[in-house]
């Protein structure tokens, strides 16, 4: 049995298996606790109601111990907000830094993350740092809800490189007038922070109750532990995996601005008990914001491998240490200053995500499913509230679609996929804060695509403004659909319309509209692609 | 004469007064018939007690009725009516994934299917104004399509009803004039947030038939059983109060953790007599614990999710997690030790039952010697430890030995446990070191001191009867009516907010008390508790606190002692009003026991082999009905009684009280404990 040569192997080097369980669960529950606090506390419905947020616990070194069951989006590339930090700054105790710059730490300028550390007695250095990130619906730039079109980072918002939010135990004020100056909603922006610094000491907190209970040594050598098993799990799945090499290909629409199709192209080298994830041959950043990060990149293909994994396996960046991703500088997939970055974290990533399921598809056809909506349809809107004299607002939020049809199984409908799992806003917290009216919220019924197993289906989503506003879009697969696999249907692409006095006018994926009371946003976003090839005798929608 | 029925997965316990004294009876469940097993232990009750021809009987049941006709998915045809445009709401959900990384993850089906799910056209705004009004033809409409879905049930949910119910009472007017069951949502759950109020009456909708059905039988069934004297049966709600039968088949959605709510009552009740304010509950049974934390009062919940639903009306904050007697143990790719969530359930059940073919925790106490050599209950069922020793031996993989290997099944069992303890306790800011563990169900007393140690808890409350503490909970509790309204009030000044205040919990308590007198209290036997629901302006969640007072201070204060911080200029809002109208019940109570003639150590059963901390010991074997009050003694030992059985590691002492209760605390904790 090979578990039990495993276990005797590490039996040898000490660790006891059940002490390993515990101390993954006890971690585990630290960052769940984390984000339990922060969104309790919160005041933006984007992450209060939407949990558009995530909560993780790194080592001294910065490596990931635990992460929440949050945004897989964030948790991916978030080691990189926590060494951005190390490196940038002397975080003595009690101190916490924030971040946002896409270029230092940070994936696009709205994700806001705070990064803490943890010293226990009189070490000189720390032992473990917390870090939270959440979405703030607004952080300035040239559009309310800062996720707009954009040519260069510095039209998307306030970008803040690591500084301390916290510093000898005391708030900067000084940081803090800063940011609330540069964006639209500050007192909103206030509440969620606090709430964030209350995340970050809820964690702090926990740390010390566990070193209080097992003693540093012991929590260290475990963490240390918890990083190696994880590696050897994904050596375990990767070594059944046949060796060879696998490529795949996959497009986003465009960039807004010059609406030319965007290669991304991987190559996946499996080998023994190790891949190699190269995504040589993707198109250079473009003018657009749908540039990604390299730390989004990551991110993505962690997400991937680590659904790859049956069992339930401790998240820490153990899981990549046998995976080394190769991805070309200049390019949409590695973008440099100044390019724009909003659309990368929410439209690449789920495009990487595709483009390396397909590649995979030839390895494990059976594991693999078809492609899923690959858009997360971002919707901003923004302007002055005449219900509340005439205060600014902006609001933010993603919308659902199709999940891909999975090999034995349909794909679900109208459920979030992949790099996102944030939950939608109630019509009923909705239109008590903003002036706007959700006139329907209903399944785009037959945009999944046809198979033996057909894709879920996407949904219909039209909001109606109710005052003058400006209103974002940042949606992908409006040109193509989600691909469908071993002869499945792809799945229908979505459409954008605004409709005004009745009429209905088609908007492009991304754009930005002045809208007038009275005016209709209408959404439809994709519906997952089909797996297989649809037997007659089977009745659809079954 | 008043008696408690239990209606669990294995048996039904009947707990009631038989010559001033509490006795329990248990019988074999029924699970496709819950009445015939009730029925069964009625007539018991009977004869022992040699009831008197017309003695009147009122019965109090908890059951699962209702859960395990969620999670099996057998409840009624149910038809949804709901503002058009919005018919999918019940399907989307709040659009995401239950479990992030895993590509086949299957979302719960709803339980009305799009067929079903009728659109009405009719519309209001955010603060209740009718933006679209409903017209008699359409309400005509909606009846019509009804009946051609040829459905039992129906529940009604508009957009923001809670605000202005009109256009639910029409239509539930109309439905329920053609003859149907229907569930209206301000009737049900009069809160915000459009899916998850949805759901529960949905959930309501659902349960009502099936529920309607199992209370007429069991009346029924009880009534020929006690031939001819006058029969009342009423229900135990998820909140821990008791409902009239009727009203449980209206609101049965109200009923789903009914069997859980009578264990933490029980346990609130042997803590009292312990004299303990501040106990964490622990019901472990076959494939599953329930854990729930009391400190000042019962906390209840209105995030429930049950088999993949939400259930947003308060429940006691029951925290469940898929650990018991009967979960498996395996050793994963990876090398780790994992326990559960898997179980052996009834069938084939543990390997020691018998038939089992993989390693459990209860082969694992087992194997370790923990049950002594007499089986379980009492003797009548026989164990078979060596066919447990057999498979753990076969799976133990590369563990030098059987008995490390099922101490390590022990202790990973332990952290999934203590990790659900965590829940409740430390990640709501309570630390456990003040709590007690109060111990019950089968397995509860197997594994409450490893807990408490592990948590550095004060130690272990063992009450009387464990196997049938739920019961007795039940037996004990009041009838409680729950209202609330959201107001969404703005609070400018506290004197102003009271004021504004008053006239909607006068008319909410007026509801509350209408109700009981209903169910025959006079005002004298009806008490009234306020409670508001408050958050900083701009949060989405509440915290309750008492009406009475400060509210606003009380506020600030949850909200540190939750979060880490307070903001005293900060607005606040009251976001919901809430009234608990209790109706009080005649409580029997656990009689005292007779006084150890000497104190110190109690007779002795036998002498035991177990093996605790990998080492075999001569451990104390202690038949349960031969303590005394005032009785002492060292772990290790094993305590036996008819429906449970408890472990005293080395190190801990057990100290028996005038109830007969016992309090198990670490030696070298103790005097900590004297100080407190």
């Amino acid at each position: 049995m090979r578990g039990a040569k495993q276990l005797s192997g590490k039996r040898r080097s000490g660790v006891d298996p059940t002490r390993l369980e515990i101390f993954k669960n006890l971690f585990h529950s630290v960052a769940e606790e984390m984000g339990a606090g922060l969104r309790r506390s919160a005041f933006s419905p984007n992450i209060k109601e939407r949990r558009d947020y995530s909560c993780a616990v790194y080592d001294g070194d910065g490596e990931v111990l635990a992460m929440g069951d949050h945004m897989p989006v964030h948790l991916g590339s978030m080691p990189a907000s926590v060494a951005a930090a190390r490196r940038a700054l002397a975080l003595g105790p009690g101190e916490i830094a924030i971040l946002n710059d896409p270029f230092a730490g940070g994936t696009h300028l709205p994700d806001v993350t705070l990064v803490m550390p943890v010293y226990l007695g009189s070490e000189k250095r720390p032992q473990f740092y917390v870090a939270n990130r959440a979405h703030h619906a607004d952080i300035g730039g040239a559009l309310a809800g800062s996720m707009g079109p954009a040519r260069e980072i510095y039209q998307e918002g306030l970008r803040i490189p690591p500084v301390k939010l916290y510093e000898g135990g005391r708030r900067n004020d000084g940081v803090l007038a800063m940011f609330l100056a540069n964006v639209r909603t500050p007192a909103e922006r206030e509440g969620d922070l606090s709430a964030q610094v209350a995340a970050c000491r809820i964690g702090e907190r926990r740390l010390r109750e566990i070193v209080g209970r097992y003693g540093a040594a012991e929590t260290q050598r475990y963490a240390g532990h918890l990083l190696e098993y994880s590696a050897e799990m994904m050596r375990g799945a990767l070594a059944e995996l046949p060796a060879g090499s696998y490529s795949a290909e996959d497009y986003l629409d465009g960039d807004g601005v010059s609406g030319k199709a965007l290669r991304i192209a991987v190559r996946v080298r499996i080998g023994k008990r190790a891949a190699e994830v190269d995504f040589s041959g993707s198109a250079a950043q473009c003018a657009g914001n749908v540039n990604a990060v390299e730390a989004i990149t990551i991110s993505a293909v962690y997400y991937v491998f680590r659904c790859l994994l049956g069992e339930e396996v401790p998240a820490t960046s153990g899981l990549l240490r046998p995976i080394r991703v190769h991805a070309p500088t200049g390019t949409i997939v590695n973008a440099r200053p100044p390019a724009a970055v909003a659309g990368g974290n929410v439209e690449t990533s789920q495009r990487i995500v595709d483009t390396l399921l397909r590649a995979l598809a030839r390895v494990a056809p059976a594991r693999i499913p078809a492609a899923s909506q690959g858009t997360m349809n971002n919707l901003t809107v923004g302007g002055l509230d005449p219900r509340n004299a005439n205060a600014p607002f902006a609001y933010y939020e993603t919308i659902a679609g199709g999940m891909g049809a999975r090999p034995g199984l349909d794909g679900a409908s109208a459920i979030h996929t992949h790099m996102t799992n944030s939950w939608n806003t109630p019509v009923e917290v909705l239109e008590q804060v903003y002036p706007v009216r959700v006139r329907a919220y209903r399944i785009r019924s037959g945009s999944g695509g046809a198979g033996e197993y057909r894709g879920g289906d996407g949904i219909v989503r039209e909001l109606e403004l109710l005052a003058p506003a400006q209103a974002g879009l940042l949606c992908d697969r409006r040109e193509r659909g989600p691909y469908g696999l071993r002869g499945g249907k792809d799945g229908a692409p979505g459409k954008n319309a605004q409709i005004r006095s009745g009429r209905a006018r088609a908007l492009p994926g991304k754009c930005v509209v002045e809208g007038f009371a009275g005016d209709i946003l209408r959404i439809e976003t994709p519906g997952g692609g089909g797996w297989g090839r649809e037997r007659r005798k089977k009745k659809t929608g079954a | 004469m008043r008696i408690a029925v239990d209606s669990g997965g294995t048996f039904t316990d009947c707990v009631y007064l038989r010559d001033g004294r509490l006795a329990i009876r248990k019988v074999p469940s029924q699970p496709k018939n819950p009445a015939a097993a009730i029925a069964e232990a009625l007539g018991q009750c009977r004869a022992e007690r040699a009831v008197a021809g017309r003695e009147a009987l009122d019965l109090v049941c908890g059951t699962t009725v209702g859960t395990n006709a969620l999670l099996e998915r057998r409840g009624g045809r149910v038809a949804l009516v709901t503002t058009a445009g919005f018919e999918d709401v019940l399907e989307i959900g709040r659009q995401a994934r239950p479990k992030l990384y895993d590509f086949f993850v299957v979302k719960a089906e709803p339980l009305v299917p799009a067929a079903r799910r009728i659109g009405a056209q009719e519309r209001l705004a955010a603060d209740g104004a009718e933006v679209t009004p409903l017209t008699a033809r359409e309400l005509r409409g909606i009846v019509r399509r009804v009946q051609r879905t040829g459905v039992e049930a129906v529940a009604v949910c508009f957009l923001f009803s809670f605000r202005n119910p009109r256009h639910e009472q029409q239509v539930a007017g109309a439905l329920r004039a053609a003859g149907y069951l229907v569930s209206v949502s301000h009737e049900i759950l009069p809160e915000f947030r459009e899916f998850e109020r949805t759901s529960t009456t949905v959930i309501n909708a659902y349960l009502a038939p099936v529920m309607s059905r199992y209370l007429g039988e069991t009346q029924r069934r009880a009534q020929e059983m006690w031939s001819g004297g006058r029969t009342l049966v009423r229900v135990m709600q998820s909140n821990g109060g008791i409902i009239s039968a009727g009203r449980a088949a209206h609101e049965p959605v109200r009923t789903i953790l009914s069997g859980p709510a009578g264990g933490v009552m029980g346990a609130q009740y042997a803590a009292s007599l312990a004299g303990l304010a501040k106990v964490i509950t622990f019901d472990m049974g076959g494939t599953s614990t329930d854990v729930a934390l009391l400190g000042s009062g019962l906390g209840t919940t209105t995030e429930s999710i049950v088999a993949g639903l939400p259930v947003a009306v308060p429940m006691l904050e029951i925290h469940t997690v898929g650990a018991g007697g009967g979960s498996l143990a395996r050793i994963d790719q990876g090398g780790a030790l994992r326990v559960g969530p898997e179980s052996a359930g009834a069938d084939p059940g543990p390997a020691c039952y018998g038939r089992g073919e993989k390693p459990t925790v209860t082969d694992a106490h087992a194997v370790l010697g923990h049950f002594g050599g007499r089986g379980l209950l009492g003797g009548a069922f026989p164990l078979n430890t060596e066919r447990a020793r057999r498979q753990l031996e076969k799976f133990r993989g590369a563990f030098r030995t059987t008995e490390e290997f099922a101490e390590g099944i022990l202790r990973v069992a332990n952290a999934v446990m203590e990790k659900a303890i965590r829940v409740i306790s430390v990640e709501r800011g309570y630390d456990p070191w003040d709590y007690a563990l109060v111990a019950f169900g089968g397995a509860g007393g197997l594994h409450a001191c490893d807990l408490a140690g592990a948590l550095e808890m004060r130690g272990v409350l063992l009450p009387c009867f464990p196997g049938g503490l739920s019961a007795l909970g039940i037996l004990r509790a009041d009838v409680v009516k729950d209202v609330s309204r959201t107001v969404l009030l703005p609070v400018h000044s506290l004197g102003k907010a009271r004021g504004e205040l008053r006239a909607r919990f006068r008319r909410l308590e007026g509801e509350g008390i209408r109700a009981l007198a209903g169910e025959g209290f006079r005002r004298a036997q009806i008490r009234v508790e306020r409670w508001v629901d408050v958050r900083y302006i701009g949060q989405a969640y509440e915290l309750s606190v008492a009406a009475g007072g400060d509210f606003v201070e009380a506020f600030h204060r949850a909200h540190e002692q939750r979060y880490g911080y307070a903001d005293r200029l900060r607005r606040v809002e009251v976001v919901n009003v809430r009234c608990r109208v209790t109706g009080e019940a005649a409580k029997p109570e656990v009689a005292k026991i007779p006084r150890a003639a000497r104190a110190g150590r109690p007779p002795l059963a036998g002498e035991l082999r177990c093996v605790f901390g990998g080492r075999a010991q001569a451990t104390r074997w202690i038949n349960r009905e031969e303590l005394r009050a005032g009785h002492v003694f060292a772990g290790p030992a094993v305590i036996s009684e008819y429906s449970a059985t408890t472990l005293v590691p080395p190190g801990w002492r057990a100290r028996v009280d005038e109830y007969g209760q016992i309090f198990l605390a670490p030696v070298a904790k103790e005097r900590a404990n004297a100080r407190r």
